[in-house]
């Protein structure tokens, strides 16, 4: 039995260190946590393995035959050194895991050597995410965007607040999270390493667009993170544009903005079901009124729908001028 | 569903049961109630530490006045009720029957009061729930409090027509000793809200 | 149909005084304060929640007695009328026999699993595939709200309740609970919060939505919804701790001569233990639900935080109840399968004291970990470290538990039937998932897989392959005891069979899909997550189908099962000592304890005789009370 129990033990690491358990490795506090479970999963398959395995030879050996019906096993009523053993290695098993864990835990919430850290302000509002880059980072005016762009390799320290309920920022592949608390801001620091997108999720349920409350950050060069920072004080729609590249522009931002995620839109491909399906109720309303649909979404409550659903935030953080796009677009694609 | 096969030996009852403790189920029972209700306390007195002393902010909330005189006089009647609930017990014990009433009709009439004063300093106290988290907790803690109170009475009610009916003799009294340990504890409960609420 | 005799009829009439009374409440307060006496639906709606079931209740007859007793009125002698059921109708009436009770708190927990199961399903349907197909998003966080809250409140702690309080007393050699009237009470507080939960879908704005943990301040800005199941957990709640006082008292005051407490079965010292938690930490329950009430009904600002409130100590104090609460889940379970496995394996408890000790260790240090469910809150972060280790520590008295079981079976006479497979499944089953909520435990794996599917997978494997497993295994255990037939044994494996292998085929994958990313309560999903989604409902609607095949074989061998006799099990301890179903007051004359519960292959050794021993009885036996009581 513990032969087979050893080599059922070896299969179980082997087999539950192969799975791929986590998304990319995109921060070193991803590389550290998933070390740390592949250390869970090495001390915990042997204990699941040791208790299957007893189990099933018990099963195998001892299971009643033909003719015992009557049988009792021997009166065993304990043995101390055994209850010892199985009090003490399991505790000493979990003092060394907690003290691992306090390790790791120091280690991905430390402040970076030098003191040149990001610092980027986070935004919760149901059900949609803001990021603000303050001045010292723009070197110009504050900017708030819905897109959140970081440079790889350098340390990020978020501020996370909220405007209503609790909400959490989550980047699956940083393996970090927080909640956004009503009345605290809350802090969290990661270390990008790896160039690419990857979906940030909202991980507190905070209502009914919950599961639509998600966003993208791209992980950049450090050049092309100063270019988009400059790109971000210029407009990105020309003033007078024309109307064709007006609803051209006014489609990107439709899908940045993650208007999708809660609005049907055939022209845009979307499919979101939180709010009124756009192809339907927009087919012949002026523009005037889509635009103060968008920029005041509570003054004037599309039937059957709650207040306070869509965010209210769009007027703030899209210029004029990419309003007008957006609305030219919406006007066009309804049409 | 089908019935339980029952035998027909109709007319015995149940056969008494052993008694395992020397304490009475009764009085145990009371004592585990106090216990839940003092976690009920615990829960608000968490709420209490929580927005009075994790978030920092002033006690009781800015130009707010807690009328701690009347409410020291108040609990003053609080805890002479407790001497005459007890005063109401040994008299029972002791067969005392008129001191028996009259230590009830004090208690019940103390309580009265005191319930009587902690709605009029609710009228009074200038501030409303609504104003700010300390206020809530303020009529949090307090109005609990005042509920138990309530039941209190009403138990301590209970008991008054009993006694008047001519319930309750020297030997068999635990339904009036019971209600009493209630009371007891709603009144050593105001001592802690006052300090805590009031005082400090 | 008498409107004066208590039941139904009058229960009907009870509800439509109590709505009554919450028009004329809320409309006179209003003229009280100046305000437009109009009709104000939702607060008429909070008072009617509460008066509203408290009419029923009155009505039903449950507090009949007690209405006699303040008023000093001379109380109904005794004639023993609410002992035993006579016919079906007899279960729905306000019955004092602990038995009675018993089967009415299994079989409408039973009923509310398979409500909530079939929420479990539409949950599942929806989640087949991304994108929205059955339900709208609000609908979809109503049903795991209405979900999770009927499973948890409704039944896995009320059923653990029924259990015991059929077999403890009889266990412990008592005619039945210290308090009956209040044991009755206790059970028709459930149906009130069951029934209350589920119409919370015909509210207007639909269902409670903010998952079971309610937390401030979504639950303070939900619709009315919420509302039913603020206050049905009161009721729930105070169901629980009425029974938890009287197990405890039964316990302490009941016990037969000879019954020490290290002669107790592990059934009751699981009982004595859970019920400690439960009197301790619900109560707190109780008042996070009070802090939400007065904040949505009264305007107060608990939890508003632009007013000085503060947000993070709902967690608190909600989790101070809710992680004992799982422990309540659980412990009660532990208790069952000791009785199994020493009956099933022929041989005594290995380390009996351990095995009680360690009941209580747990019970200590569930009080003192409640903030790893908060490792991502953003409260304080010095807390996180030390209720790691508290949290940890837990496993080193739930190995004890677990490991001493497994010495049990080592060289026993295993007779693998139903109870024991469901039995040996919990074993594996509960270890995986405690092994998981150890790895949660850890604070930087917490932090990414916190609110995750990872979660969904540690609750399953507790709550269903754990608590549910051990229900199952005491069921078929105690059917022919309670039903006086025998279950069908074959279909009772299949049972166990199709439930072991699609269980695990549909909660083990969630351990991945979770670390790779996906949240928890989430209508909608990433494509990348649809594979493992899509397999995960399919196994989820076999789970659904098995437990079919258990509904089936209870409800076809209660009718028409083989007739068991008394100790179909050869067990010792006291309630196989009697017939099955048992008589109608337990025993006849109580029995005599003699030796330990388990003394399997002990030649000669009994644990309770029926002897003419000299009883120490109360002053006055049950029944009506005398004038001092
Ligand atoms: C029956 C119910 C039950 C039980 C018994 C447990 C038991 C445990 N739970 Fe679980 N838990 C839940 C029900 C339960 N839990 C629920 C419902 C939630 C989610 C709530 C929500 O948010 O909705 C939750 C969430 C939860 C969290 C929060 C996760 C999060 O939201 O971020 C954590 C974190 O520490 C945790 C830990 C534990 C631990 C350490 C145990 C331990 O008690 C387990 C101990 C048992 C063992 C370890 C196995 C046997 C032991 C051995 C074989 C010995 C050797 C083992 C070792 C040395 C490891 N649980
Ligand atoms: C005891 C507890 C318990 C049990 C048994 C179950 C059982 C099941 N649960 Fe549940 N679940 C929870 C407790 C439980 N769950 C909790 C606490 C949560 C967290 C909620 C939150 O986030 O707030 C949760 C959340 C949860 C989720 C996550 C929702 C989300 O986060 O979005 C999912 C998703 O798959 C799920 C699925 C299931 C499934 C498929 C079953 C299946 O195993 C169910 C199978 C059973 C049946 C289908 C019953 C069938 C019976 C009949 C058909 C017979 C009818 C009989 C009579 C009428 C007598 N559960
Ligand atoms: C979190 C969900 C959500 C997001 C994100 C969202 N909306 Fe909405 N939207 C709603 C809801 C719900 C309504 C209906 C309630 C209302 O009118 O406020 C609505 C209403 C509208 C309307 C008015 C429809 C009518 O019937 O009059 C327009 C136009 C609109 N949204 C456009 C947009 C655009 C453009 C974006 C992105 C920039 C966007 N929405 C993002 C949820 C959302
Ligand atoms: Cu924001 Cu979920
Ligand atoms: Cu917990």
């Amino acid at each position: 039995m513990v032969v087979a129990g050893v080599i059922a033990s070896a299969i179980g690491i082997v087999l539950a260190l192969a799975i791929e358990w986590f998304p990319t490795v995109a921060a070193t506090q991803t590389k550290k946590i998933s070390t740390l479970y592949d250390v869970l999963l090495i001390a915990s398959v042997p204990i699941f393995v040791l208790v299957v395995t007893v189990v099933v030879a018990a099963v195998i050996r001892f299971r009643m035959r033909p003719g015992q019906e009557d049988q009792d096993g021997p009166p065993i009523h304990g043995n101390t050194r055994l209850e010892v053993i199985w009090t003490v290695l399991p505790a000493l098993l979990i003092l060394g895991l907690c003290t691992y864990s306090y390790i790791v835990l120091e280690d991905i919430e430390k402040a970076p050597a030098a003191a040149q850290e990001l610092r980027i302000g986070v935004h919760g509002e149901q059900f949609a995410w803001t990021f603000t880059y303050p001045e010292e980072v723009t070197g110009g005016e504050e900017l708030t965007t819905t897109e959140l762009v970081l440079p790889v390799d350098r340390s990020v320290r978020f501020s996370i607040t909220t405007a209503d309920v609790i909400h959490d920022f989550w980047v699956p592949d940083f393996a970090m999270k927080l909640d956004a608390v009503p009345g605290l801001t809350t802090h969290y620091r990661v270390t990008p390493t790896r160039l690419g997108t990857y979906p940030v999720v909202c991980a507190e349920l905070c209502g009914l667009g919950h599961s639509v409350m998600r966003s993208r950050v791209r992980v950049v060069e450090q050049a092309e993170f100063e270019r988009w920072l400059a790109e971000q004080s210029t407009p990105a729609v020309e003033e007078g544009a024309g109307p064709d590249e007006q609803v051209a522009a006014g489609k990107q931002i439709f899908a940045s903005e993650g208007c999708g995620g809660c609005h049907t839109l055939a022209d845009a491909g979307s499919g979101g079901q939180i709010g009124p399906n756009l192809d339907d109720v927009l087919k012949g309303v002026d523009e005037a009124k889509i635009r103060e649909d968008i920029v005041d979404p509570d003054a004037q409550i599309a039937a059957g729908y709650g207040a306070g659903i869509m965010p209210s935030t769009y007027g703030q953080t899209l210029s004029d001028s990419e309003l007008d796009a957006l609305v030219a677009y919406l006007k066009e694609a309804t049409k | 569903m089908e019935a339980a096969a029952l035998p027909i030996h109709d007319h015995h009852g149940p056969p008494p049961a052993n008694q395992s403790a020397r304490v009475q189920p009764q009085v145990l029972g009371m004592l585990l109630f106090i216990i839940s209700e003092v976690m009920v306390f615990g829960a608000f007195f968490t709420a209490y530490f929580f927005i009075r002393v994790v978030t920092g902010d002033s006690w009781p909330g800015e130009g707010d006045h807690l009328p701690k005189a009347i409410a020291g006089v108040n609990t003053a009647i609080l805890l002479s009720s407790s001497l005459t609930m007890h005063w109401t017990v040994e008299a029972t014990i002791k067969g005392n029957r008129a001191g028996m009433k009259a230590g009830i009709v004090t208690t019940f009439l103390l309580g009265v009061t005191f319930l009587f004063i902690q709605i009029n300093e609710y009228v009074h106290v200038g501030f409303a729930p609504s104003d700010s988290a300390q206020a809530s907790v303020f009529y949090g803690l307090t109005g609990l409090h005042g509920a138990h109170v309530f039941v209190g009475l009403l138990l301590l009610l209970f008991v008054l027509i009993r006694v008047f009916r001519g319930h309750f003799s020297p030997q068999a009294h635990r339904g009036l000793e019971v209600p009493g340990i209630y009371w007891h504890f709603v009144d050593v409960m105001w001592v802690i809200v006052y300090v805590t609420v009031y005082l400090l | 149909m008498s409107f004066r005799a208590p039941g139904f009829p009058r229960a009907g009439l009870g509800i439509l005084v109590g709505v009554g009374l919450a028009y004329a409440i809320v409309c006179s307060v209003r003229a009280l304060y100046g305000w437009d006496p109009v009709v104000d639906g939702d607060a008429v709606l909070q008072v009617a929640l509460i008066a509203a079931p408290l009419g029923f209740l009155i009505g039903l007859g449950a507090f009949d007695y007690w209405f006699r007793w303040a008023i000093g009125a001379p109380t109904l002698p005794e004639d023993h009328s609410g002992h035993g059921a006579r016919s079906w109708k007899d279960y729905f009436r306000v019955n004092t026999d602990h038995k009675v009770i018993g089967v009415q708190y299994m079989v409408t927990s039973f009923v509310f699993l398979g409500i909530g199961g079939m929420f479990a399903m539409l949950v599942r349907a929806e989640l087949a595939q991304p994108g929205m197909q059955f339900v709208d998003p609000n609908a979809f966080n109503g049903l795991f709200s209405v979900h999770a809250s009927v499973l948890i409140f409704l039944f896995i702690i009320p059923v653990f309740a029924g259990i015991a309080n059929y077999v403890l007393p009889l266990m412990i050699g008592a005619p039945d609970m210290a308090f009956p009237r209040l044991n009755a009470l206790s059970f028709w507080l459930l149906p009130v919060a069951g029934v209350m939960m589920l119409l919370s879908f015909l509210a207007p704005g639909g269902a409670f939505a903010t998952g079971w943990t309610a937390y401030a301040p979504l639950s303070t800005e939900a619709p009315i919804g919420q509302v039913f199941f603020t206050i049905g957990v009161q009721f729930a709640g105070a169901s629980s701790i009425a029974t938890a006082l009287n197990f405890l008292v039964t316990i302490v005051t009941m016990r037969a001569p000879g019954m020490s407490f290290f002669r107790m079965p592990l059934l009751v010292w699981a009982n004595f233990a859970t019920s400690l938690l439960v009197v301790i930490a619900t109560p707190f329950v109780a008042a996070s639900q009070f802090f939400v009430l007065l904040d949505r009904a009264l305007g107060f600002n608990f939890f508003n935080a632009a007013k000085g409130g503060d947000v993070l100590m709902y967690q608190h104090v909600f989790w101070f109840y809710s992680h004992p609460a799982v422990y309540i889940m659980m412990l009660p379970g532990f208790g069952i399968i000791s009785e199994i496995i020493a009956v099933k394996a022929r041989k005594p408890i290995f380390g009996y004291r351990m095995m009680a000790f360690s009941l209580l260790a747990i019970v200590v240090l569930g009080f003192t970990v409640w903030a790893h469910h908060m490792f991502v809150s953003g409260m304080q972060e010095w807390i996180r470290v030390p209720m790691m280790i508290t949290t940890a520590v837990i496993a080193v008295p739930t190995g004890i538990k677990i490991f001493s079981w497994l010495a049990t079976l080592w060289r026993g006479v295993l007779h693998l039937d139903t109870p024991m497979l469901f039995a040996l499944g919990f074993l594996t089953m509960f270890t995986l998932g405690g092994i998981s909520g150890v790895t949660l435990a850890m604070v930087p794996f917490d932090i990414h897989v916190s609110d995750t599917y990872y979660i969904v997978a540690h609750i399953h494997y507790v709550l269903f392959g754990g608590s549910l497993f051990t229900i199952f295994a005491g069921v078929y255990y105690w059917f022919p005891k309670i039903t006086g037939r025998m279950y069908d044994e074959r279909l009772g494996r299949w049972h166990f069979w199709t439930t072991f292998v699609a269980f695990n085929c549909t909660f083990a994958p969630m351990h991945l899909i979770g670390i790779e990313g996906m949240p928890r309560r989430v209508a909608d999903y990433a494509e990348t997550f649809a594979g493992w989604n899509l397999f995960i409902s399919i196994a989820s609607f076999v789970v659904g189908l098995s437990t079919l095949i258990f509904v089936y074989n209870m409800v076809t061998s209660w009718r028409a099962g083989v007739r068991a006799p008394a100790n179909p099990w050869r067990a010792m301890t006291l309630e196989w000592q009697v017939s099955s179903p048992p008589p109608i007051f337990n025993f006849d004359t109580i029995p005599t304890v003699v030796g330990g519960p388990y003394e399997y292959g002990v030649p000669g050794a009994v644990h309770g005789v029926f002897k003419d021993a000299e009883v120490k009885t109360t002053a006055t036996p049950a029944g009506a009370a005398p004038a001092g009581d």
